[in-house]
């Protein structure tokens, strides 16, 4: 298990909490809270260790596309960056839906 | 299928059973609980911790659904999970005793304790379990298991104490995993690699057919929500755990030494005669027998030497007041898996029995007789006859027997010399209002054999060992036990094996103190919780939702 913290510049804040996913076997799950910063925080428990570089990639790519600003809390068992993008994917069609 | 109940995880699965944008959910995610043991174990944890509570409505009818998430470490109960459970089904009874019905709904995928949490795990199921029988009073309370992990360890106990059971053709239920019973007894008693011997034991359509559960539908949401309505306007109760008598019989018509087929048990159990049983006090005899510490001290707190019994696995006897029950090994039991002292099929029923007669007997008495449960249960059996007859709903008959005891006011005490582990201390001593324990280091209480767990959740006997070692939430051992707030009293100057007058009068004593205090106390599970070392370190964490519980329910 490891601990790991990001932190991105982000323009959109988001007002609603969302959450996505299940702490099951190759899943995450990921809890979004509104915030007042001008900047993104993301804490990150994962049961891989020895992936923050794949991490780095996979999150900045996707902050990049979308500035969602807020706090983030994920907890991975083990998910594929494809399944992190998919979740990160859901939490941006949660939030569109309920605008 | 389209609209499967199956396929959603559990949050989903409540929702889906709710009327429209009726699901609203209590500690959800964003209340920041988490379980506090998990991370110091190097284990992800989950926002919810597995459990999702959830009110709404369902066919105009208010309900609240538990769900369990059976991909999270495998639906295994842990502390934070099980106080959620604990929390909702006592406001949901408290609702109900003042005129508001409630239904409340549990929806099992779980493998049982989780192991990592083992000591909480059993606490909390076992306050479920007391909160469940109470309930039942009320509304029925209806179980679901749509399938997956199915329903398993002590809480395929607490499936046998619902009011109702409706699954589909995917569920299994079974007290002990196949894979433990192998690692337990060997693979020639149970082979946890054979699919289909483990789906024809332990699948939905065997246990619909020999009563373990109700009904079995079709995986379909509309079809689950209709069948739950009916069973709540129709009020139906399969009183799972008082079929005591029929049991009784039918295992008396069973041959331990021979493996069962799924047909030949269909056919015993279709053909059971029922007659009543009652079982004598024990009564002095000449002949010693192998000892253990619950005959040790059954003989000397009851002074019956060499106690004999009609049932060699179960001692009970009327003394100064107090009734006294122990379950001790017999080397020659006609039953294999019952002979170091666990609690088998004849054991559960034999002890609900005991304790259901008592009942009886002291029903319009206004002072009811105390129960001082002598504890030394090594575990559950694991064997594949008694899988196969369902021995969760052996030990599910005593669970609710000390359970409406203590609900009628009898003081109920456990009194600890020996082991106390797993199904086999969920059934024999953990529904009492207070425990005791000798300070003995050859003790040991734990949900499962060190052998078992570590082999369940894939760590090295030495990894288990190393962090098991301080943390009280997976001690094998007394005194970090006593960590947790459990215990009433820690007995420091007896060892289990002591006989001299010193001894026995600390330890009469100790048991008196324990009753006294129950005096005008609550007949619940509560002091568990409210104690100092409870509320100070050891239930944190179960305080804390009980508070965040109180401030959401309504």
């Amino acid at each position: 298990m490891e601990k790991l913290y990001f932190k991105f510049t982000t323009t959109q804040p988001v007002t609603k909490f969302v959450h996505v996913g299940v702490v099951a076997s190759g899943d995450l799950e990921i809890i979004l809270r509104p915030n007042n910063h001008s900047y993104s925080t993301l804490n990150i428990i994962t049961g891989s260790d020895g992936f923050k570089s794949t991490w780095s990639n996979v999150l900045s790519r996707f902050f990049d596309r979308y500035p969602l600003q807020g706090d983030f809390e994920i907890n991975d068992f083990g998910a594929t960056p494809g399944v992190v993008n998919l979740r990160l994917s859901q939490v941006m069609e949660v939030l569109k839906n309920e605008q | 299928m389209n609209n499967s109940l199956l396929e959603l995880n559990a949050r989903e699965r409540a929702v889906a059973l709710l009327d429209k944008d009726t699901a609203q959910e209590l500690i959800g995610p964003f209340d920041n609980i988490i379980s506090p043991h998990l991370i110091p174990q190097n284990i992800v944890p989950e926002s919810d911790d597995g459990v999702i509570i959830m009110k709404g409505q369902l066919k105009h009818l208010n309900c609240v659904i538990i769900s369990i998430e059976g991909s999270f470490q495998g639906g295994g109960i842990g502390e934070v999970g099980g106080a959620k459970i604990v929390s909702a089904l006592e406001h949901t009874l408290l609702d109900n005793k003042n005129g508001e019905k409630v239904y409340p709904l549990i929806i099992f995928d779980t493998g049982g304790v989780r192991l990592q949490e083992a000591n909480y795990g059993l606490l909390s199921i076992s306050e479920i379990q007391n909160m469940i029988i109470e309930l039942k009073q009320y509304v029925p309370v209806i179980g679901l298991i749509p399938g997956r992990v199915g329903s398993f360890g002590g809480m395929s106990i607490t499936t046998a104490l619902m009011s109702y059971i409706i699954t589909t053709d995917k569920a299994r239920i079974g007290l002990n995993g196949p894979e433990v019973i192998e690692q337990e007894a060997g693979a020639r008693e149970f082979d946890s690699s054979d699919k289909n011997l483990i789906w024809n034991t332990l699948g939905a359509k065997q246990r619909k057919a020999t009563g373990i559960v109700d009904e079995v539908i079709d995986d379909d949401v509309d079809a689950f929500r209709s069948t739950i309505a009916k069973t709540i306007l129709e009020k139906k109760d399969s009183n799972r755990d008082q079929q005591v008598n029929f049991y009784l019989s039918l295992i008396e018509t069973l041959d331990p030494a021979h493996m069962l087929t799924t047909q030949e048990y269909t056919n015993l159990y279709r053909h059971v005669s029922v007659h009543d049983h009652h079982l004598n006090s024990a009564i002095p005899s000449d002949y010693p027998t192998i000892t253990s510490r619950g005959r040790h001290w059954f003989e000397q707190l009851t002074q019956i030497k060499n106690a004999h019994s009609d049932i060699p696995t179960v001692l009970h006897a009327l003394v100064n007041g107090y009734e006294y029950i122990s379950i001790v090994p017999d080397k020659n039991n006609n039953f294999p898996r019952v002979r170091h002292g666990e609690v088998g099929l004849k054991e559960g029923y034999t002890v609900a029995n005991v304790i259901n007669d008592l009942i009886d007997r002291d029903k319009d008495k206004k002072t009811k007789t105390p129960i001082v449960i002598i504890v030394d249960v090594p575990s559950q059996a694991y064997g594949y006859n008694e899988e196969l007859v369902g021995i969760h709903m052996s030990l599910a008959a005593s669970v609710s027997a000390y359970a409406r005891a203590r609900q009628a006011g009898h003081k109920i005490i456990s009194f600890i010399p020996g082991d106390a582990v797993s199904g086999g201390f969920l059934a024999h001593g953990l529904q009492s209002n207070r425990l005791i324990a000798l300070n003995d280091s050859s003790i040991t209480i734990q949900a499962m054999s060190k052998e078992s767990a570590a082999r369940i959740t894939n760590r090295s006997l030495q990894e288990l060992e190393q962090a098991t070692k301080n943390t009280p939430a997976m001690a094998y051992d007394i005194k970090n036990y006593q960590k947790l707030g459990s215990l009433f009293y820690l007995i420091s100057n007896v060892k289990s094996y002591d006989s001299s007058d010193y001894a026995i009068n600390i330890v009469k004593n100790a048991i008196n103190s324990a009753i006294s205090d129950l005096e005008n106390k609550p007949t619940d599970l509560s002091f568990r919780y409210n104690n100092k070392i409870a509320k100070e370190s050891g239930r944190v964490a179960t305080n804390k939702i009980r508070l965040l519980m109180d401030k959401q329910w309504n």
